[in-house]
Parts: C-alpha cells; sequence; structure tokens
C-alpha cells in the first residue's frame, strides 16, 4: 500500500534559530506567490520538502488556468546561509487549523524556526502610480518591538466584517501565539486592477523589508527595472484607450469610480497586459 | 491495495493513453478503442476490493462462487513509432454513489497509476473526456486540449480541430476537469510528468443522457493520432457512430417543437473566438442558451 505521511521530507535542512517567511498561491496581484518565487531564485533556495495535498484540498478533479492544469502544493524551501525557510503553498479547502499546526510542526522541529512572517496582498482602490505601502501585524509585544525597528505601518486597526471571515494568514498568527511563536502578517494593498495580474512594485516593498530584516544584500534593480516595465505598458493603455487614463486620473485625484467603471478599467488594463506579455 | 503487474515489459520511453468513464464514456471510448486498434497486450490491474464495491456476485446451488468488481486494468504495446501503455479504469473509485472520483482514494489511485507508468519510464500521459458545448449534434465535435504544463501550448495550438480554454469565448482560460480524467494532469504535474487532456465535444443538451456520444471520441482519436504520429484506423468506430447518431435522432424527435427550433440555432453559433459575425447575433445566441438551459433544467426536475 501507496503510504500518504502528511510531509514528504526530500532532506533535513541545516538550520538553527531560523525564520519562516510564507505566501499563498492565489494571493492578490499574486503578492505572496511573486515573493517567494524572488526569495527562492535569488537567493538559491532549496527545497527540502512537501505536505501531501489529500487531507487539505477536494481532489476531485483539476482547475484550469490560463489553460494549464493546475494542482495545489505546500512546498518548503531553506537557505541555510540566511537562516530562512520559505513555505510557498496554496490555501487549504479545510482542516485548516491541522495544516497550520503542521507548519509550525515542520517549522519547529526540523527548521528551529523562531519567527514566522506571511505575505498578503490586499485589495486597493488608489491608483498604481500611488507609492505602495507595507503593513504588518503582529502576534505579540515581542514581534511588535522587533517590527517596530523599521518602516512600516503597524497600528492598524481592523474588525472583520458583518458576513466576511478572517485570513488564514490571520489565523495562523494565533495558532503561532498558542504555541509562543513570534509572528508577523505582511500586507501591501494592491490596485484593484491589478488584482488577477502581478504588482511588482508590490513585490519590491515586501522584499526591501527581508532585505533590510535579514541583511539579504539583495541588489534590487532588477525589480525597480520590472515596476518600470510595467508602469510603461500601462502608460500605453493610458495614451490608447482614453477612457481608462480618464479612470485612472479619477482614482489618483482620489475620486471614486462607479462599479461599472472599475469593472471596465479592470477588464481593459487585464487584457492589454495578457495580450502584451 | 495495491498493484499486480503480470508481467514486466520492456519499453522505451511510453506514452500512458489512460482513462475512466464520464460523460457520454467519451474518454473511455477513445482509449479502449485506440487499445483495441492496436492489440494492446494486459498486463497488470489495480486490486479493486479497497477501491470499489463489488459490481456482480455468482452464486451456484446456494454457494457464492464468484464476486466481480469493476476493473482497472494496465495494457502495453510496442510499435515502430512509440511505445504504448494504457490505463482502463471500469468505474472511478467515489463515495456514497457520485460518478466521479475524488478525496484520498481517487489521489490513491492516481498515484497507482502513474506509479506503474514511472516504473516504465514514461514521460507523458494522455487522458481523454467529454466538454459540454453549445453546439449541435449534426456538428463535428471539436477537441479541448488541456495541458498540465504551460511548455505544452505550442505543441497543442499545431493539431487540427483542437482548441485551448482561452479560445472559448468568456472563459478567460479558466474552467474545471472533474474526476480522475482531470486529477490525473495535475498528480502528473505533481510528480514532474508532463500530461495532456483530450476533451471531446458533447452538445450541451445530450449531457445528461445516458447513452454514449462515440463521435467525440473519434475527434479524440483522431488528434492523438497526430500527437503520437500513430496512424489509427478508425472505421471500426463508424458503426457505432451510426447507431448512436439514429439513436440520437430519435431522441431528438421527442423534443416539443418549440426546443428543437431553438436547438437546431445552434448549428449557427460560434462560441470560440474570434468569432465570426453568422447569422446569429450576440443577443440570439444569450437567449438561445438560456433557453435550452431552462429546458433542462425543468426537465430535470419532471424526472
Amino acid at each position: 500500500m501507496r503510504d500518504i505521511p502528511a510531509f514528504k521530507i526530500i532532506k533535513k535542512p541545516e538550520l538553527q534559530g531560523s525564520s519562516l517567511l510564507m505566501g499563498w498561491n492565489e494571493d492578490a496581484g499574486n503578492l505572496g506567490t511573486g515573493v517567494l518565487n524572488y526569495l527562492i531564485r535569488r537567493l538559491g533556495a532549496e527545497e527540502f520538502g512537501e505536505f501531501e495535498p489529500v487531507d487539505f484540498f477536494p481532489l476531485g478533479g483539476v482547475a484550469v488556468e490560463d489553460d494549464v492544469a493546475q494542482f495545489p502544493e505546500s512546498k518548503f524551501f531553506y537557505c541555510s546561509n540566511r537562516n530562512l525557510v520559505l513555505l510557498r503553498s496554496n490555501a487549504p479547502r479545510s482542516e485548516w487549523h491541522k495544516f497550520l499546526n503542521l507548519v509550525l510542526d515542520v517549522a519547529e522541529f526540523y527548521c528551529y524556526v523562531t519567527e514566522v512572517y506571511t505575505i498578503g496582498g490586499m485589495v486597493s482602490l488608489s491608483a498604481h502610480t500611488t507609492p505602495r505601502e507595507l503593513f504588518a501585524i503582529s502576534n505579540s509585544p515581542r514581534m511588535k518591538r522587533v517590527l517596530n525597528q523599521y518602516d512600516l505601518s503597524r497600528e492598524m486597526d481592523y474588525e472583520t466584517p458583518l458576513g466576511q471571515r478572517p485570513t488564514l494568514s490571520s489565523f495562523l498568527l494565533w495558532v503561532a501565539q498558542k504555541r509562543s511563536i513570534p509572528a508577523a502578517s505582511l500586507w501591501v494593498p494592491i490596485p484593484f486592477y491589478l488584482l488577477p495580474t502581478e504588482d511588482p512594485a508590490a513585490c519590491r516593498k515586501v522584499i526591501e523589508f527581508f532585505d533590510k530584516r535579514f541583511g539579504l544584500g539583495i541588489e534590487l534593480s532588477d525589480l525597480d527595472e520590472a515596476v518600470k516595465r510595467q508602469n510603461e505598458k500601462i502608460a500605453r493603455v493610458r495614451f490608447n484607450f482614453p477612457e481608462v487614463d480618464a479612470y485612472i486620473r479619477n482614482l489618483e485625484s482620489n475620486l471614486s469610480l462607479s462599479q461599472e467603471e472599475s469593472e471596465k478599467l479592470a477588464r481593459e488594463i487585464q487584457e492589454y497586459l495578457k495580450r502584451i506579455d | 491495495m495495491g498493484i499486480r503487474l503480470y508481467k514486466e515489459p520492456e519499453l522505451e520511453n511510453p506514452v500512458l493513453v489512460a482513462s475512466w468513464p464520464g460523460i457520454g464514456n467519451i474518454g473511455i471510448i477513445a482509449v479502449d478503442t485506440f487499445r483495441a486498434i492496436v492489440e494492446a497486450e494486459e498486463f497488470g490491474e489495480i486490486e479493486p476490493w479497497d477501491f470499489f464495491y463489488p459490481k456482480r456476485v455468482v452464486i451456484k446451488n446456494g454457494e457464492l462462487r464468484d464476486l466481480e468488481f469493476p476493473i482497472s486494468k494496465f495494457y502495453f504495446k510496442r510499435t515502430s513509432v512509440k511505445d504504448l501503455l494504457f490505463f482502463i479504469g471500469e468505474e472511478q473509485p467515489a463515495d456514497g454513489g457520485r460518478a466521479y472520483a475524488e478525496g484520498r482514494k481517487a489521489y490513491q489511485m492516481a498515484n497507482l497509476v502513474l506509479d506503474v507508468a514511472l516504473k516504465f519510464g514514461c514521460q507523458r500521459v494522455y487522458t481523454s473526456g467529454a466538454a459540454v458545448a453549445p453546439i449541435h449534434h449534426t456538428m463535428k465535435p471539436k477537441v479541448w486540449a488541456v495541458p498540465n504544463t504551460k511548455r505544452l501550448i505550442p505543441e497543442l495550438k499545431k493539431y487540427e480541430n483542437t482548441i485551448l480554454m482561452s479560445d472559448i469565448e468568456g472563459r478567460g482560460g479558466q474552467g474545471n476537469i472533474t474526476g480522475l480524467n482531470g486529477l490525473l494532469l495535475g498528480v502528473a504535474r505533481k510528480r514532474g510528468i508532463d500530461a495532456v487532456c483530450m476533451m471531446g465535444e458533447i452538445p450541451v443538451y445530450l449531457q445528461g443522457l445516458p447513452i454514449p456520444y462515440p463521435k467525440a471520441s473519434r475527434a479524440v482519436l483522431e488528434v492523438l493520432s497526430t500527437a503520437l504520429g500513430i496512424k489509427i484506423g478508425l472505421q471500426q468506430l463508424d458503426s457505432f457512430i451510426e447507431r448512436s447518431e439514429k439513436e440520437i435522432e430519435r431522441l431528438y424527435e421527442k423534443f416539443p417543437p418549440e426546443i428543437k427550433d431553438q436547438l437546431d440555432k445552434l448549428s449557427h453559433i460560434a462560441y470560440t473566438h474570434p468569432a465570426e459575425p453568422g447569422p446569429i447575433t450576440e443577443e440570439d445566441k444569450k437567449k438561445i442558451l438560456e433557453d435550452i438551459d431552462k429546458f433542462f433544467k425543468r426537465e430535470s426536475k419532471e424526472d
């Protein structure tokens, strides 16, 4: 019989007092995946294990996105010279508490993790020309003291609106708190018309923070170039479609758009970016 | 719960062609026909008792003689062009009377199939199923192709009569493939094996009927034949197609005239883009599809 352990380890990482950075696939602006993929590539992080999906995802077939069949993943990477653990994962569809505890089990038992960061994008009604801001929510005074050393927005007040549910990152912070593991969730507002695509400016904001926090010494010019490229593409849309330009100008002047206008702006930008990519 | 191999054939980088039953049995007919045409040899099976409830008991003189389970068998064929592995599952392992597999058992079965494929050095998998589409049964079905890696898209675009999800209006390249014909693609992706699901189109109004749709299986086999570079003589499917067409026409004649009028218009609808301007406007098209949808919802409630 084929055994399906929850965690399949490829090799045991050599780490001590490390930090776990995690991001969710299908995040707003693909921020979590974008940041994780960038760090994995730039730091040469090595995969060391993964969760089997069967306990956490329905597996009644496959979803198709951009013509390609997808499959849920929860992969762990490590970078021993930076003492970092990276987890790139789809958000589980069930058994959330078990999943989050398993993440922390792997983090503690295999990697001796002492702090955890999650990365997430949130919807913003601002224009893409507005500078990105990094918000942080901590799960303990100790973590808050760590974050105080950096230029972050930390004093957020928020309660889940009626009819909505807390994010999985908030759930993780709570589970980590119960286990006395300092943790923080990092959030960057993403312009709503960039949600299904990528927001390199948001990605840069998070990488910049990790670079400072862990002394990674990453040269960010490639991200600057990616931000410039995307801005140029959107500038071309604005030039070719006066209506789109008018909508974005409204947002830049802090004027809101109707739902119809917002949908049209998002659609035009998406279609154009897809066409020229 | 395991695999029983009766022999271990020597194969060179074989391609696996696998299918389980689904709508119109399009995939399973295509794969089983292919298997029969090339006269592939059975060489193993997945032991069924942990996956399936028995399908038949044989009792003689008050004594139980046999208990039969749905079969899940492997076949192989060496050809001068490419070595082939086939997997044919008679049923999908599903709980609670559902037609499609999901959960732990489905995942285990997909992994067992790929264990065998990898054991023989397979690096490419094809599955097949049905694509429910707003087409008329007199039209030639297209084949929707979904790969499990972007890398395969240029190859798929070269095949005749084949479309990608992004060619379908309003889908934005997205969709779902239910059951094991889809899940196998995902599990293959996880295990680093290239895979493609080829789905033959079935008219939207035939999807709920318990009749096979071999015309779509033929379309799938035509594409598979090109993809594999193996000539497949499909004449033996033609008499099956003829019988099925007659059966469909007989049922079609029983539809109320006003519904038939609407369904007839499907012959003129282009749902892939770029849509050519035709005799049906976008508004007409929307209305026809809504009417058909309403009719079949009403019918299924009345059943």
